[in-house]
């Protein structure tokens, strides 16, 4: 049994890894396809000369050739044949150096450190709330299935669904306007160092993202709680307990509840690798500054390093949270049994 | 709009461009020169009141703090470097950091006289051999952002502590209005130790020392930038104590933190200008730009437009049938004005103001076109060429919501006079990948354009048609090419207008270009925090800052 999980485990983590060096690759290869001139998109001006154009492209390695330098291999120079784009910036990313931004010049790492937890904050407060929501409402609707509560809340759960996210928080942020700030994160000027006032600022900023977040998104836990709890109870060890007689609660939390976990736990991780990417228009509308925003800069600057790297964080917490949901499911369900 | 971080300092733009510089400079104190001690602020300040906040919204605040490579937020930049010369209104320049300047009947020989007195902001002084420094550390290590306003800079000398002289390979016309108010004083004691291979990366707070009457204090990428006043400046204390840029994500949001009392001031979209012109205590200030909206005409003579786009004729029967003044009531909400030549007026007298514009008459260009022998033969609506080709052109633009709408008016009246011209609209990838090769028939576009139109009437010389050149036309006229050398060469303003003004006239004729609109700029603030000036090209400028007044 610990033989076939450690097995198990194995095949995982190598398929993950496939799927990284594919990404890589692609990662690399998607935005260079893309036609234009990303120096040109760096500053649209006809004051940037032709001569600083160039020193740019050359400063940034846009000179050589992408894949191969046919040109050294034909001179017979093989080493001078993997002086490419590519070959770069593979090599980069071995050594953990994502590169250099071409419109910060700042290091693409250092720049996604800043944002990842000013993201992870955001996200973490928005899953959070949207989880214990639909998940009580989805059980309340289950359990009082047929009644006007639960069309009500299907209702509820249906019109959110549909609810555009921006335009959702920009009615909040009108209505809020005055009493709750409408942008960024932070107060400017105030300092970590100065902790619960900085928090509490922090906190401030958060409602009205968080709540969009919760509004828009718990429609999903809602539904796939509520159609798992429904098919639970149906089931005849409900019966059972039942006539046992058991109290509702009680079949609920120690029958229906944890049988209903598992698409669950799955939906969870598969969002939470969405965490990094998924709120860009939450971010977007409420001038967070997070992740989701730089990978949205960096797509209309044609910005290649920083391009690479939003999207390989992207890739990576994907990967890594499709693989944490196979994991805890095998763990949870004892049916799920590795072959 | 894409293009309009080209002068960021200049589009905002609002107040009145012609008006020659009416305010006074600001309070000058120059006759007692600062103290030497002034790395600590003054401890005095007998009554310390809660001191004057202005917190601007922006959508980008910056894109580095290293002014070496740094392509946007002229604004704050002015605050913190002084130049030699000042960009002081749209089209008036004042001096800086040089108190006076002579220049030798050859045009060759510049000589400044340099402020005594001055200080950076870490407490070195500033004398001619800082200058001088700074001017031959930008050259030297050929430096991104500033080094190509200098390529005609063969010697920077100090003479003495306050002189400094300047000799140029040859003579240049725009030495005062363009070479000079951009390349930053920068302090040798921050930039000499610097490795060159690490100037790219440097990011320390210390980049933004300059003479200027703010000090740099704190930037968090992508949220917010605080500067300070700097007690010591030359000018004398700037009036308000203490700027902040917030950066917000979308103009809409602009608009609402501005309305929540969040920010002070704000770029406003047109769309929104009805709404904050309805609320008290919010000034909206509506002014000139130096930015131009226009129909780029293939005019490359290897490019694949049809024959008959290249026929003056029907250049002239488009510009008559295009519906200017509705692209800008629909497009636009009004906040623009009808584009006659190619030089924004803001420009001041570079603008050809005999130019008067072709006035919108379809029926006049029906009628050119059917006098130069474009017939609808087939009775489909488009009228054929001699050889038979239909007047068909493709159509584009630059992805946005007044872009979009703008080609639908141009479509919609190009139609008029039996031309076909289906709306397409594109991202400025796809837009500038077709530049290479010249591959399209009609761009609707803008340009930001610089207070001194040499990179505007560059657009139009052969030399740009090369990789990594702006000329998006593709026009190329060996005489308009030496009218161009010769107004870049002339230091006296009067010979080069003329010049200018010739120029203008043969865009205008041949129509590589015809400019549609000249966009205003609009800003809104806080009236009952402050009196803000907008003569400068926008509020937030040096110039109208150190000239802002505190209400509360």
């Amino acid at each position: 049994m610990i033989m076939e999980r450690g097995d198990y485990l194995i095949r995982k983590v190598f398929f993950a890894l496939v799927t990284l060096v594919v990404v890589v690759f692609f990662n690399f290869y998607l935005f260079r396809i893309l036609p234009g001139d990303p120096v040109k998109l760096i500053i649209h001006s006809p004051r940037m000369t032709k001569e600083a154009q160039a020193k740019i492209k050359a400063q940034f390695g846009l000179d050589k050739p992408i894949w191969l330098n046919t040109e050294r291999l034909r001179a017979g120079d093989v080493a001078g044949a993997l002086d490419t784009q590519f070959v770069a910036y593979v090599h980069n990313l071995l050594h953990g150096n994502l590169g250099v931004s071409f419109t910060t010049r700042r290091d693409v790492g250092e720049m996604l450190m800043e944002r990842a937890w000013r993201t992870v904050v955001l996200v973490a407060t928005g899953e959070a709330v949207t989880i214990v929501l639909g998940m009580a409402l989805g059980l309340l609707a289950a359990w009082r299935r047929g009644t006007r509560l639960d069309s009500g809340i299907m209702l509820w759960g249906l019109f959110t669904w549909a609810l555009p996210t921006f335009f959702f928080g920009i009615m909040l942020m009108i209505l809020a306007r005055g009493r709750l700030p409408v942008g960024g994160m932070i107060t400017p000027g105030l300092k970590l160092e100065e902790g619960l006032v900085y928090w509490a600022d922090v906190g401030k900023h958060l409602i009205l993202p968080t709540l969009t977040m919760a509004v828009t998104w718990t429609s999903g836990y809602l539904m796939i709680m509520r159609s798992s709890v429904v098919e639970v109870l149906s089931e005849d060890y409900i019966l059972t307990a039942k006539a046992k007689g058991l109290s509702t609660l009680q079949i609920l939390r120690g029958h229906a509840l944890k049988n209903a976990m598992l698409p669950m736990v799955t939906m969870m991780a598969i969002s939470l690798g969405y965490t990094v990417g998924g709120a860009i228009q939450v971010e977007t509308v409420f001038s967070w500054p997070g992740i989701g925003r730089l990978m949205f800069e960096a797509v209309a600057k044609r910005d290649y390093p920083l391009l690479q790297g939003t999207f390989m964080l992207l890739a990576v917490s994907v990967i890594a949270a499709n693989l944490l949901a196979d994991l805890l499911y095998s763990v949870l369900d004892p049916r799920v049994k590795p072959e | 709009m894409v293009i309009l971080t080209l002068l960021a300092a200049g589009l905002a733009a609002c107040g009145s461009a012609e008006a020659p510089a009416s305010t006074e400079p600001p309070v000058e104190k120059a006759t007692e020169p600062p103290t030497e001690e002034t790395t600590e602020p003054p401890t005095e300040e007998p009554t310390q009141a809660e001191p004057s906040t202005l917190r601007v919204g922006v959508t980008n605040i910056w894109d580095t703090a290293n002014p070496a490579f740094a392509w946007s937020g002229y604004d704050i930049r002015f605050l913190l470097y002084d130049t030699l010369s000042e960009w002081a209104h749209l089209d008036t320049f004042e001096p800086g950091l040089a108190e006076s300047w002579s220049v030798s009947d050859d045009g060759l020989v510049w000589t400044f006289n340099i402020r005594e007195g001055v200080t950076f902001h870490d407490g070195t002084p500033c004398t001619a051999e800082d200058v001088a420094w700074g001017l031959n550390w930008i050259i030297e290590n050929d430096i991104e952002s500033m080094a190509f306003f200098l390529e005609d800079f063969e010697e920077v000398v100090a003479l003495d502590p306050t002189t400094l002289q300047v000799t140029l390979s040859a003579p240049v016309a725009n030495m005062i209005s363009a070479l000079l108010i951009y390349t930053y004083i920068l302090p040798r004691s921050v930039w000499e130790d610097i490795p060159e291979e690490e100037l790219m990366e440097f990011e320390d707070l210390e980049a933004g020392i300059g003479t200027g009457p703010y000090k740099l204090v704190e930037w968090v990428e992508d949220e917010y930038l605080i500067v300070e006043a700097n007690e010591d400046y030359w000018r004398g204390r700037p009036p308000i104590d203490r700027i902040i840029w917030q950066q917000y994500a979308t103009d809409d949001a602009l608009v609402q933190a501005i309305l929540a009392g969040e920010v002070d001031v704000i770029g406003v979209p047109s769309t929104a200008v009805q709404t904050l012109q309805e609320v008290e205590n919010i000034e909206v200030s509506i002014g000139p730009t130096l930015a131009i909206f226009m129909l780029i005409i293939n005019s490359h003579e290897e490019g694949s437009q049809p024959d008959n786009l290249n026929d003056p004729a029907v250049r002239l029967a488009i510009d008559h049938a295009i519906d200017k003044q509705q692209i800008i009531n629909v497009a636009y909400l009004g906040y623009a004005e009808p584009a006659t030549a190619f030089l924004p007026p803001a420009m001041g007298d570079f603008h050809n103001s005999d130019i008067e514009g072709t006035p919108f008459d379809p029926d006049e260009g029906n009628r050119i076109l059917e006098e130069a022998g474009y017939v609808d033969g087939d009775g489909d609506g488009i009228r054929e060429d001699a050889d038979g080709n239909p007047l068909e052109y493709r159509l584009y633009t630059i992805e946005g919501a007044e872009n979009a709408r703008v080609l639908e008016i141009i479509s919609d009246n190009l139609a008029q006079i039996g031309i076909s011209a289906p709306p397409t609209v594109m991202d400025e990838d796809s837009l500038i990948a077709l530049y290479p090769d010249y591959d399209f028939d009609m761009i609707y576009w803008d340009w930001g354009l610089d207070p001194d139109p040499k990179f505007a009437m560059n657009l139009f010389t052969c030399g740009e048609r090369v990789e990594g050149g702006w000329n998006d036309s593709g026009y190329c006229d060996p005489e308009y090419d030496e009218k161009y050398y010769e107004q870049g060469a002339i230091v006296d303003r009067e010979a080069r207008r003329q010049l200018l003004w010739e120029m203008q006239e043969e865009l205008f004729e041949k129509r590589p270009y015809i400019v549609l609109a000249y966009p205003l700029g609009i800003e809104a603030y806080r009236n009952d925090r402050f009196i803000l000036n907008n003569e400068c090209g926008g509020v937030i400028t040096k110039w109208c800052l150190l000239q802002a007044e505190v209400v509360q």
